[in-house]
Order: C-alpha cells, then structure tokens, then sequence
C-alpha cells in the first residue's frame, strides 16, 4: 500500500454522552491488526460503552470511527458485524429457544458470511475452543451463568471479526478457566485486533501487548503493556485493581 | 432442503383440494372455505408476530386490500378472474413495501396501534370513494357480467393446496439461514443483529409477505361472498380471529393456529347448532381465551405437546411437532 496505511479501526473523539453525564468522552484509539489491547478502569469508567460504541450498540454523541480508512460512524449493529467488529458483551445476549449450535451458527453464517457447510464446520471448532461442544444440542436458555458467558464468546468469535471487543468475559470463571480463555484469546490474536475489558489482571498480562486505561469516561493511559502497568499514577486513578490485593489497604 | 414426505404431503394436498372441490356439497363448501381463509390469516399473523416478533393490530387491512382489489381489477379489466386472483397477493406485497418503511418508524406498542390506525383510516377512505361504490361497496362482477358457476369450488381448492402448502412451505423455510435468522428474531433482536442480522430487512420482507398472504386469503373469502363493503372488508373482526386462533392455538408454533381455528369455528358451528346467540358466541370465546392465556400461556398446542412427553424444542426441530 501507498503511503501510510491507515489504522484498522480508528477512533477520533468518540463520545456518549448519557444525559448531563459523559459515559465515554472523547476517546482517540488506533487499532492495527495483531493488537491485542488490554482496558482496564473502575467500574463506570466507560469502557463497555466504548465497546459499544465500537460495535454499534451506540450512536456517538460526537466523534468519528473508521474501519480500514472507511467511515463507519453510522453504520448499523449488522453490517458492523460483516464487515468485522463482533463483541461478546458483559451481559450475554443468547436465543435462548435455540440450541447453543445454532446460536452460534447465526453470526458464522451471517457474520461471517459462510455457507451453510462451512458455517457447521467453523462453529464446532469454536465451540470446541470455549469448551461447550458437549452442550452443543442444548437449548440456550437452559445454560447457567458461565456457560452463558463462553457462548456469548463463541458467538462473538463465529462471525470471524478482525476487530474483537471482549467485555469481561472471564469474570466469575476459575482460575483453570481464566487460563483456558487467555489460551484462546492468544490463539485469535494473529491477523485481528483484539480489546480486552477484565479485571483480572494476570489475563490481561499474558494475552495483551498493549495496556489502556480509562476513568470517567476518559482514556488516561495506553501504551506497551509494562509502561503503563508500571505507571506510578495508575494505582491512584484504578484502586480496584491490583496483582496481590495489596492496594486494597 | 425439502424431504421426500414434505413432497408426498404437497401431492396429497393437492389431489384431497380437487377431490373435495369436485365431490363435497355446496353448503359444506362454503363452510370448509371459511375455515381455510380463517387458517390462512392466522398463518400469516402468526408468522409475523409469533415468529418475527413483530404484533400488527392492522392486518385486516390488507383483507380489505386484497379483496378490493380483486374487485376492482377483476370488473374493470378483461383480465380472468383467476389470473387478477394471482396478481392480488404480488400487488398488496409490493404496496406493503413502503407502508412497511414508514410504519417501522414506530416500535412494538406503536407499530401495533399505527397499523390499526392504518386499517381505520383504509376503511374510511374505502368508504369516501364513490369509484370503490362508498359505504354500499362492490359487487363482482368479472368483465362486468354476473359470476358464473360455482366459484366456491375453485376457492376451496385453492384455499385447501394453499393451507397444505404454507405448511409445508414454513417448515422448509424455517430450516433454510433465512428461517433460522426468523427464528433468532423472535428470541432476541439486539442478539440478531450482533450476529449480522439485517433485522429491520428481515422484518420487512415479513411484513410484506405476510400483507400479500392476507390479501390472498381476503380475496379468496369475498370471492365467494361476491359483494364487498368497507364495513366489512377492513373490519377487526377478522384481526380478532387472527389473533385468538393464533394465540389460543400456539403462538409460534406452526400446527398452534390450525388448532385454533378448529376450535374458533367448530365451536361457533356448535353454539349455533344449540341455539346460542352470537354474542353468547363471543362471550364464550373470550372467556375461552382468557382460560387458555392463563392455564397455557404459549397456547394450547405447546401444552399438548408437553403433555405427550415431547421436549420443548422450539428450535428448527420444532418445526417437526
Ligand atoms: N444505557 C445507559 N443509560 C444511562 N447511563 C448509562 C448507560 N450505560 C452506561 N451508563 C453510564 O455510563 C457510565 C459508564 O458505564 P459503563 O460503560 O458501563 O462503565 P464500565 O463498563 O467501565 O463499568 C456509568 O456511569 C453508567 O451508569
Ligand atoms: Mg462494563
């Protein structure tokens, strides 16, 4: 390509504002593929609705977002997704009077556009990975919490998105399962860009490269993950966080 | 794709609609016609709000639509009745197009009254338009000359291959992507478009079938009526049956509004034979509903259905129930 390529997802001012308050306030974010972006800020910080406003869940109150130099500030949720912005959200959204298959057939078939053939074959793999091939002739809504969540996962990996927003995916999950996702989450990083929100911080640690900080609804921080980790100021803005609970003093 | 008994189901139909149009008795055929048009409504109202999520409280407007046209295509060209009969459902389907755009503009609650809205102000106009012949209506009359033969027997065999054949058309539909994505809307629409569901495309095309499948069975019913009047053709009447045949019978399933419409017209036939009057009819009825609405929510079919042992696969399987 000529010249300078533009960022595979770039975000200029984005904001949402919810009545008198800014949920997410001018946030500027430049994503290339390969990243993977761990987000990390206190609760109300405005990170789900960045992740919304990635995905088009929400309309911006101002700002601009584009995919691959394309503006694509108004596009819908749907056509978002086909052109590669899938999210697993914090709260997961299933058909529940589906099976998990076929929930998770939907987005590779309309997602991802794949055929019919395809699409089967693409899903058992996903939903080998997020470990629900055995409950894969369930009925959705008769899935716990958890299983919930690792579908929402499959979902958001089965339509096959160059940009990967996860929304605490691993909160509740044990510590076995919390690896068992970073493993998946480092296996999808290679040609996508990939944004983390956790808690949790030993995931972030061994799946992003890259750290970013919010606090009401600003991004205060991002850049290599170690810089930002090491960063005097971030225990002060993130109490709610730390590797051995030692801040919690 | 289509099974060979899904075939063999589509033969059957369509030999039982020639064999019932050339041997049944004028009088049961009137009633058998009735019953299929009622079927065919709740089919479509079904579909829409049982399966694409989508509750019309205006879809007899496309009843008065649907026969109006006929009407008035059928005595004003040369064109053979059963021929403008065929064009009703395309004419409406495309008309609901753009009345579908607007309407989306409201949501749920909104749309659902906006289409009543929609069906009384049809009804209005109906009756302004001195061409449409104002409150008094039309009369059939192909070419201009009065309707030969018996057109009952025709309608019943076009009404009975239709009702066979939306049966079996909706089940192979709904194990096609188009009819999985249906499926997903019903469940959650915020989910199907996250998984790159154009949810408001797939509304529309609902939207609009569903207007052309009840304009066919509109005309159909004032085929053998031959006379129409705005009090009649846009009348809730027929919304009302839509929905109780629908929601008594199973909404969201597919055999729910057939059983629906056999208890919503046998009864009546039963009422009369005893001597009830018609509002004893409806006060029946409605207590009816409110019984089945409170011992089975989701309908009478899918508490039968439970009943036998099946489990409650309300999946692409559950087309087979
Ligand atoms: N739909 C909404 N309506 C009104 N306020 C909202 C809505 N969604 C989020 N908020 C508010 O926006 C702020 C940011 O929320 P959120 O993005 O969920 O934070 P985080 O994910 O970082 O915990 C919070 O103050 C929250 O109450
Ligand atoms: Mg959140």
């Amino acid at each position: 390509m000529a010249g300078v390529a533009a960022p595979l997802l770039q975000a200029r001012g984005l904001t949402k504002n919810f009545g008198a308050i800014a949920a997410t306030d001018a946030v500027d974010l430049d994503l290339n593929s390969g990243d993977s972006v761990g987000l990390i800020g206190p609760n109300g910080a405005g990170k789900s609705t960045l992740l919304a406003l990635l995905a088009g869940d929400h309309r911006p109150s101002a700002g601009a977002l584009t995919l691959d130099g394309t503006d694509i500030t108004r596009l819908p949720v749907h056509a978002r997704v086909r052109s590669g912005v899938a999210r697993a959200a914090q709260i997961p959204q299933s058909f529940d009077r589906l099976t998990v298959r076929e929930n998770a057939l939907l987005p590779a078939l309309f997602g991802a556009g794949l055929g019919r053939s395809e699409a089967e074959g693409w899903i058992a793999e996903v939903l080998a990975l997020v470990g629900l091939t055995e409950r894969a002739g369930m009925l959705a809504g008769a899935l716990g919490l958890l299983d919930r969540k690792r579908l929402e996962l499959a979902k958001a990996v089965a339509a096959r998105p160059r940009v990967l927003l996860l929304d605490e995916i691993a909160a509740g999950l044990t510590e076995p399962e919390i690896e068992a996702i970073m493993e998946l989450v480092l296996s999808l990083r290679e040609g996508r860009a990939i944004v983390w929100v956790e808690h949790i911080p030993f995931a972030l640690r061994g799946t992003c490269d890259r750290l970013m900080v919010m606090d009401k609804g600003a991004k205060t921080h991002d850049g290599a993950f170690a810089e930002v980790w090491e960063n005097p100021e971030l225990q002060s803005i993130y109490m709610g966080v730390s590797d051995d609970h030692s801040a919690s003093h | 794709m289509i099974r060979p008994w899904e075939i063999a189901a589509l033969a059957l139909g369509l030999a039982a609609a020639i064999c019932g149009a050339t041997l049944i008795g004028s009088g049961s055929l009137f009633l058998l016609c009735e019953i299929l048009v009622i079927f065919l409504l709740a089919q479509m109202w079904n579909l829409l709000a049982g399966f694409a999520g989508q509750i019309s409280l205006g879809h007899q407007a496309f009843v008065g639509l649907g026969a109006y046209t006929l009407f008035l295509a059928a005595n004003e060209t040369a064109l053979p009745l059963w021929l403008v009969l065929a064009l009703v459902p395309v004419a409406v389907g495309l008309v609901a197009i753009p009345l579908g755009l607007v309407m989306f503009h409201l949501k749920h609650a909104y749309f659902a009254v906006g289409m009543w809205v929609v069906a009384e102000i049809l009804m209005q106009l109906a009756a302004k338009a001195d061409w449409l012949g104002g409150t008094s209506g039309l009369v059939l009359r192909p070419g201009g000359n009065m309707l030969a033969g018996e057109p009952e027997r025709v309608v019943f065999a076009i009404a009975a291959f239709c009702a066979v054949a939306l049966m079996v058309g909706l089940r192979v539909f709904l194990r096609t992507r188009l009819g999985l994505a249906t499926l997903a809307l019903r469940e959650n629409e915020a989910a199907a478009a996250s998984a790159g569901i154009d949810v408001r495309g797939l509304h529309l095309m609902h939207f609009a079938l569903t207007a052309a499948g009840t304009a066919l069975a509109g005309a159909l019913y004032y085929i053998t009526a031959l006379y129409i009047s705005p009090n009649d053709a846009f009348q809730i009447n027929w919304l009302i049956a839509m929905m109780f045949v629908t929601v008594v019978g199973g909404i969201g399933t597919l055999t729910g509004p057939a059983l629906g419409t056999i208890i919503l017209i046998g009864a009546r036939e039963a009422m009369t034979a005893w001597g009830f009057t018609g509002g004893q009819y409806w006060i029946v009825m409605g207590l009816l509903a409110v019984v089945v609405l409170l011992l089975a929510p989701r309908g009478l079919w899918p508490a039968i259905a439970a009943r036998r042992g099946a489990t409650q696969h309300a999946t692409t399987e559950e087309t087979e129930a």
